[in-house]
């Protein structure tokens, strides 16, 4: 059977098994509110439902059911015992309905016209006992057994139990192997324990996934239930899925699935204008309906937005005066974001006409109720005539994360691994590092990145020198990047997250603790959070998709600048894209001729300029190393001052053509120096940066695995194939090279006293030598 | 009917915790701290791979500790949380002789927050302990929490470039 209809069934099945007792209840008192509200959302769930498969019967069963309910609801109809008697019927009915559904025999349609007419206001008693026929053949049906199930539903309570059995056993496993291995070796027992040790490990793997489940498997239902939707309301809607990578708990999937449903219907059928009202209002015609799951901190959220016509506050507010769950004064004092929220209150729903596919005033609360069970949260924002977002928040305790464990100070801590785009370490000569005021920045690849000390975010101690430490470069859901400095990095582990003491979360720091294999307890860091907590999260992107002008336009104004007081004493700014370092240089290196300055830095000779004539100064220089990506300057300053970003508005300036204009910033106008015409003017292209190619045997494991990363981080391109011209070519032992051949040969042997007899050959674990006679050819090439 | 008490010393002085509220006492081996946290929250450990919020009486009380605490440790479970409240000894298992009652003078400001009354035993009255104020720790005091605490990194935001 299909996954989705099984899953259809065993819902159905839950939920009739939940409302069993209600039922009961509700026929003994039919004036009961709250029980005729929950057999309410079970039809409407029902009907809801069936809108992915094809059971007409179903649909119009619960359709016939949900509309007696709702007038009912509405106070046009008392609950008298016919009516009563015909829900139930019908309840039953679906009960044998989804039986038959679920062994896959063709549904019987026999006495479903009469459940339904039972319903009808003008329908008379007579039906009554044919019902009770019709029952009875079906009873006697589904007790005959159909074939085995394929799947099971288990407890959580069991899955939980089982799970901590499991991590049990690992503990024990571990401490047995310590004792094992203290005992000396024991062939008879150890081959055993290996043996047994594989297994858990198997088992423990499988136990954690028991309960994950990808996000995808609440996306998979989403296209086909778009497109069927805006098929029967004439409207076209697009779908774009974000983040189905995302793993969830099975549980809290199942949680949320009802809910994203009713969003999705609610935003296809209310949100989403017709083609033609959408052209009017000067929109594409192709509505989009946009879903993005991602892991922030402890939760996931998950986004559903649409570029619809956005919900109408005067109707919502009108309606909850009109229901009585507010006064007019209220109405007034309220907030227009505080009056979205009223759509997730029972009862309120702003549809005019009551369409098959939604709007009857039930569905928001019923989201709202479900998302609370799982303590997760959902909030509405929207805008008129540009569409609504829904974001629910939903908590990830329990769920297996993917964590890289890491230490700081002694002390271990755990990242989920989702955030981490790249692990470098602080040596590694591509990156660069400016501290700046109290904040430290780190250039990699061309971009400047905040870079945070995780021993100063936990206050255990100051960082001083963070070339010691490893960066783990850290991606966020909202695109932000930085860097987060700890002293080692040891391994990932799938870590099973479980909730802190509410003191300890206080902290906001943590996302929850875990038992590593050891059994020693180690704490998992809210990434978010702390990026959060040091002004490194944009808000910006808020809406996921579809509002990418704003989020530049946004950009733009925010450009990050440097301000710096040159050496005439005056204070200027420059982009701070432009700034690839600061470097503080003897005036030796300066060199200056007429109006032409230069100063030497690294063996390269870059253009001075931001001198303006001035005397240097004695002993130290101060410069701002300027890049464009092809050429380099230098740019003496007196002081670097501190980091900041553009906001107000740049007034040009027409008298000097050096300044982009002027900003204000802090309240003081402020030049900033224009890049584009500073390069236009000085810019010189770096020879040194066009890479020379090296050659490197084709098919050798060393020379892939060790020889492989050390010339490229001399600066080389690196080639195996012999067609590729070639700058340096390294070859091992004897092996011959192209006599025409102008380029510099290496022979690499591994006997380390041969090399002395031939040119050029070092032996293969002398690093110096080579790096020595890669620099020497990199000299050779360039001059 | 006499309600049974876990006897401990906390900062030398004689308490009762409700035997019932007791899972177990441990000896807490490995303490792995929690940096940024209140300051009478010891650190993490773990019994049996469930880990355990580790709670220093002394400092929950707000007392200025000279000592470490003892090694020995109540887990009491709170809101399905658990935790080890560290004390300096646990003694001994004794019946209650009497209800809580309140002391006339109350017991001063800190034992009075954490406290149900008093009790008897056969050994003399102690000071009954309610474990939910005590793992709440002391009241927003800031000689209580340690300076750091409540104190942002020092770094400042900075603007990302593109």
């Amino acid at each position: 059977m299909d996954d989705l209809l099984a899953e259809f069934v065993a819902e159905t099945r839950e939920m009739l098994e939940a409302i069993e007792g209600e039922i009961v209840a509700w026929e003994a008192d039919p004036g009961d509110r709250a029980r005729l509200d929950s057999i309410f959302r079970f039809v409407h769930t029902v009907k809801g439902n069936c809108g992915f498969f094809d059971f007409p019967q179903l649909e119009s069963l619960s359709h016939a059911a949900e509309s007696a309910l709702a007038e009912v609801r509405a106070g046009r109809r008392s609950a008298d015992v016919q009516l009563v008697n015909g829900v139930l019927a019908i309840i039953d009915r679906i009960g044998q309905l989804t039986d038959q559904i679920e062994i896959g025999e063709n549904l019987t349609t026999t006495g479903d016209d009469m459940l339904i007419a039972m319903l009808d206001n003008t329908a008379e008693e007579t039906s009554e006992p044919q019902e009770i026929q019709a029952v009875e053949t079906f009873s006697a049906r589904s007790n005959t057994p159909s074939s085995t199930p394929r799947s099971i539903r288990l407890p959580v309570e069991l899955l939980d139990r089982v799970m901590s059995g499991v991590s049990d056993m690992v503990l024990a496993r571990n401490d047995l192997a310590r004792r094992l291995r203290a005992s000396g070796s024991e062939p008879a027992v150890d081959g055993p324990f290996e043996r047994l040790s594989g297994i858990l490990n198997d088992v423990r793997e499988a136990t954690t996934r028991m309960r994950m489940q990808r996000i995808e498997h609440l996306y998979n239902p989403v296209p086909r239930l778009v497109r069927d939707l805006s098929a029967e309301l004439g409207k076209q809607v697009m779908v774009d899925l974000e983040g189905e990578d995302a793993e969830m708990d099975r549980e809290m999937i199942e949680m949320i699935r009802d809910p994203v449903t009713h969003i999705i219907r609610n935003a296809i059928d209310h949100g989403i204008e017709t083609p033609a009202e959408r052209r009017a209002a000067g929109k594409h015609e192709i509505g989009l309906l946009s879903m993005t799951a991602r892991q922030s901190g402890n939760r996931i959220s998950v986004m559903i937005s649409d570029d619809g016509r956005g919900l109408d506050c005067a109707r919502l507010g009108s309606k909850a005066v009109a229901a009585g769950l507010l006064t007019e004064a209220q109405l007034a004092e309220m907030s227009r974001e505080d009056l979205h929220q009223l759509i997730f209150e029972p009862g309120l729903s702003t549809a005019e006409t009551v369409s098959e596919v939604s709007g009857r005033g039930v569905g928001m609360d019923v989201v709202r109720a479900n998302l609370d069970k799982i303590g997760g949260t959902i909030r509405v924002r929207s805008t008129p005539g540009e569409g609504t977002l829904f974001v629910l928040a939903i908590p990830l305790t329990l769920s297996i994360v993917a964590g890289l464990t890491v230490a700081v100070s002694d002390q271990r801590f755990a990242v989920p691994r989702s955030f981490v785009e790249e692990i470098i370490h602080g040596a590694a000569s591509s990156l660069e590092f400016t501290r700046l005021g109290d904040a430290d920045l780190v250039t990699f690849r061309g971009r400047r990145i905040p870079c945070l000390s995780l021993a100063r975010v936990l206050n255990l101690r100051e960082v001083s020198d963070l070339r010691q430490e490893t960066l783990l470069l850290i991606q966020l859901g909202t695109g932000d990047l930085f860097a987060l400095a700890v002293d080692r990095v040891f391994d990932h582990e799938d870590l099973v997250v479980k909730p802190l003491a509410p003191a300890v979360m206080a902290t906001g720091i943590y996302a929850g603790t875990t038992l590593l294999d050891d059994g020693s307890p180690i704490l998992m860091l809210d990434v978010y959070t702390i990026a959060a907590q040091n002004g490194l999260v944009s808000d910006v992107r808020i809406r996921p998709a579809g509002r990418d002008e704003q989020v530049q336009h946004a950009a733009a104004k925010t450009r990050p600048i440097m301000l710096f007081v040159g050496m005439d004493g005056r204070r200027r700014a420059i982009d701070m894209n432009l700034v690839r370092r600061i470097d503080v240089l003897s005036r030796d290196a300066v060199d200056i001729e007429g109006d032409r300055a230069q100063i030497v830095i690294e063996g390269a000779i870059l253009p001075l300029v931001g001198l303006n004539d001035r005397p240097l100064p004695e002993g130290k220089i101060k410069l701002l190393r300027l890049s464009d990506g092809h050429c380099e300057l230098a740019y003496a300053v007196s002081e670097v001052a501190d980091a900041a970003a553009i906001e107000s508005e740049i007034v040009p300036s027409d008298a000097d053509s050096s300044i982009e204009g002027v900003t204000l910033v802090g309240g003081q106008p402020i030049p900033i120096i224009d890049g584009l015409a500073l390069f236009a003017r000085h810019g010189r292209t770096i020879r040194t940066d066009t890479a020379l190619t090296c050659r490197l045997p084709a098919d050798d494991d060393w020379s892939r695995t060790m020889l492989h990363p050390l010339v490229q981080a001399a600066g080389y391109r690196i080639t195996t194939s012999a067609e590729d011209s070639a700058d340096v070519i390294i070859v091992m032992e004897e092996q011959a090279v192209p006599a025409d051949t102008a380029a510099t040969v290496i022979r690499i042997y591994s006997d380390a006293d041969q090399p002395g007899s031939a040119d050029c050959g070092i032996y293969r674990y002398d690093r110096d030598a080579l790096m020595g006679a890669l620099k020497h050819a990199r000299a050779g090439k360039s001059q | 009917m006499n309600e049974l008490l876990v006897m401990a010393r906390i900062a030398g002085k004689r308490a009762a915790f409700r035997a019932v509220e007791i899972q177990s006492v441990i000896e807490i081996e490995s303490i792995s701290p929690v940096p940024r946290a209140p300051d009478f929250i010891t650190g993490l450990t773990a019994m049996r791979s469930r880990s355990l919020t580790v709670v220093d009486c002394r400092k929950s009380l707000g007392l200025s500790v000279g000592a470490a605490p003892g090694v020995r440790a109540a887990v009491v479970e709170v809101e399905g949380h658990l935790y080890a409240l560290q004390v300096d000894q646990v003694e001994d298992v004794a019946e209650a002789r009497s209800a809580p009652e309140p002391v006339s003078g109350g017991l001063g400001e800190a034992w009075q927050r954490v406290s149900l009354g008093m009790v008897e035993t056969d050994d003399g009255p102690a000071v009954l302990i309610n474990v939910e104020s005590m793992i709440a720790g002391p009241p927003a005091n800031p000689s209580a929490s340690k300076p750091g605490t409540a104190r942002k990194p020092g770094n400042k935001p900075i603007g990302v470039s593109a």
